[in-house]
């Protein structure tokens, strides 16, 4: 018995949300076009705003550390992620109850524990011994700490949607262990790997609170240079800046995306 | 994305079997660096954290010995002036705030979820897309699309102001108001991803059943779809309450100091307050809150047959 009333409420219903879920950020992007400096009308299109944000040394200097924290804690947690996922994977048969909660404990916890606890840790090493000044490095070590657990995962769920035959196959073939990495499992992990440094790409971009606590005077990011910025107000000029943070992590996000739909095609084409 | 979910399972439940030494070498030698690195910079940290909320707060706000339980009676307001209900208000507020966020977030999901598994099956990961992809910008930035929108003088507000909710010159924002619309935003798709994945897999018969019984169709939701997709429900809320429980930006940037929540009476004693232990003690209670959250969450990923990471 199907209530077409129902479906229709339903189908109602959901378009709400999505217009819930996009009216934010296409409020951020239209404003940052808007010549008046006021968030309550829309008077021009003018692009004078993204003129003086790259004409801003502040701004770029954010930018530039925003990129070097990204791409760096990225390389580093895709190489650990990478072989903690496959460690995971060749040793399942084990009890590693353990691994799961250590695995899941940073996705979970919430930034604030997080942060506040790497601060005070990161703040009392500086004080004891000199060394892990607070600034792009620490901020570096707490990204890693959080990507690596995502990039496993993603690597881990690749080698189980693989045929377990194959495994067995390149042993029958007397591979030994350096080969077995070069022709096999490196070749065949590629797609999720990639996938893996694009995702953690995309938490640290995202990332804020954690790099707050985390940062030091230089080490300004562009979400702590917005969150500065909003204390006198909303700006045509933070709209912009968010506007190319959303447009990065966007283009990233579907690259990512991409990668996830090779990984799943190959799947089932060999199905 | 779903298959991933086995990893409990696997994991947990296979029986042991004798060691071979080369073996675990081979185990040690790859998950060392990762296990490593979250141990060293993650765990051990948070240990120290916890440690410090036993400890007095020295007279530079850096924790000193000896050990006490001092910054847990000014959590629960005991201070140096007596009893004052301003830092257990604000934890009082934090469960409240959460638990209407996490209730408004379940009521919105639940038919969301629902929505999608009614769609074709090719159209349904493009639509979970469509509900995961606001999540992927900066919490930061999110805020300011919502403080934009609420903002004196802009159309919602005007329009609320029309209807006699606020005064006009008052705007949506800063408000209690605005600090849940902004958790609910924030934490949406973490509710609609695992209860997609109880949908997906809902036995249509069981409904079918309770109607040939004559159930009416609350009846039949209650005792043939509700208990099916529970354990989706509980890790939606699990994935939903515990960060919003420890929540600063929002609070912060939406509700304009009127209505801060635990996170950001944890910050504040880590910088203007200088009480490191009262902010450790704040923070002890979340690192409970989510070790006790996780083990649920792993219980309900076995029950899930392990589509929890559908929400990575």
């Amino acid at each position: 018995m199907k209530n077409t009333g129902f479906y229709l409420s339903l189908r109602i219903f959901w378009y709400l949300v999505v217009i819930f879920l996009y009216l934010p950020l296409f409020v951020v992007v239209l404003f940052s076009f808007n010549e008046a400096n006021t968030a309550a009308r829309f008077t021009h299109f003018s692009l004078k705003w993204y003129g003086q944000l790259f004409s801003d040394d502040t701004v770029l200097g954010a930018f530039k550390n925003s990129l070097i924290l990204a791409i760096t804690s990225s390389a580093i947690s895709t190489v650990m992620g990478t072989m903690l996922g496959y460690g995971m994977y060749t040793h399942r048969r084990r009890r590693l109850g353990w691994l799961v909660w250590l695995i899941y404990l940073p996705i979970v916890m919430p930034d604030i524990v997080y942060g506040i606890s790497e601060m005070s840790f990161f703040t009392s090493i500086y004080n004891m011994l000199g060394i892990l000044r607070p600034g792009l490095g620490t901020m570096i070590i707490a990204h890693v700490s959080f990507q690596i657990p995502f990039v496993a995962l993603l690597v881990y769920s690749r080698l189980v949607g693989l045929d377990a035959k194959l495994f067995d196959a390149c042993h029958d073939l007397y591979a030994n262990g350096i080969q077995r990495a070069r022709f096999f499992i490196l070749p065949i992990l590629q797609p999720a790997i990639i996938a893996g440094f694009f995702l953690a790409f995309t938490l640290s971009i995202d990332d804020f609170v954690i790099s707050f606590f985390t940062s030091g005077p230089e080490s300004t990011t562009l979400p702590i240079y917005i969150w500065s910025a909003i204390k006198k107000g909303i700006t045509p000029e933070v709209n912009a800046i968010a506007t190319v943070l959303i447009g990065a992590v966007l283009a990233v996000a579907m690259i990512t995306m991409a990668f996830q739909y090779v990984r799943s095609a190959s799947t089932t084409s060999r199905a | 994305m779903s298959d991933t979910g086995t990893a409990w399972q696997a994991i947990d439940s296979r029986p042991r079997q004798r060691r071979i030494s080369w073996d675990t070498w081979h185990l040690l030698g790859v998950i060392t660096p990762g296990v490593l690195w979250i141990v060293l910079f993650l765990v051990l940290p948070s240990i120290l954290l916890m440690g410090i909320a036993f400890m007095t707060n020295g007279t530079y706000g850096l924790p000193q010995m000896p050990l006490s339980l001092d910054a847990f009676k000014q959590l629960a307001g005991y201070g140096f002036l007596g009893w004052s209900p301003g830092n257990l208000y604000t934890v009082i507020r934090s469960v409240w705030q959460t638990v209407l966020s996490t209730s408004l977030v379940i009521l919105i999901a639940y038919p969301v979820a629902f929505y999608i598994t009614t769609r074709p099956a090719h159209l349904r990961p493009l639509l979970l897309l469509l509900v995961v992809v606001p999540s992927w910008t900066n919490q930061v930035i999110r805020a300011v699309g919502w403080m934009n929108i609420l903002a004196p003088g802009t159309p919602v507000s005007n329009l609320a102001a029309q209807l006699g909710l606020i005064t006009p010159e008052m705007g949506l924002f800063p408000s209690k108001f605005a600090v849940v619309i902004g958790l609910v935003y924030n934490f949406l798709p973490f509710m609609v991803l695992p209860l997609y994945a109880t949908f997906e897999r809902l036995d249509y018969s069981q409904v079918e059943a309770a109607r040939d019984l004559r159930a009416g169709p609350v009846r039949a939701f209650f005792h043939a779809v509700l208990p099916q997709t529970l354990p989706g429900l509980m890790a939606g809320t699990v994935l939903v309450s515990i960060p919003a429980f420890g929540m600063y930006v929002i609070p912060k940037l939406l509700g304009g100091g009127k209505s801060l929540m635990l996170g950001n009476l944890v910050a504040r004693q880590f910088s203007s307050a200088s009480n490191w232990p009262l902010g450790a003690a704040g923070a002890l209670i979340m690192i409970v809150v989510t070790l006790i959250g996780l083990q649920i969450l792993r219980r309900m990923s076995r029950r899930l047959g392990g589509d929890i990471e559908v929400v990575l």
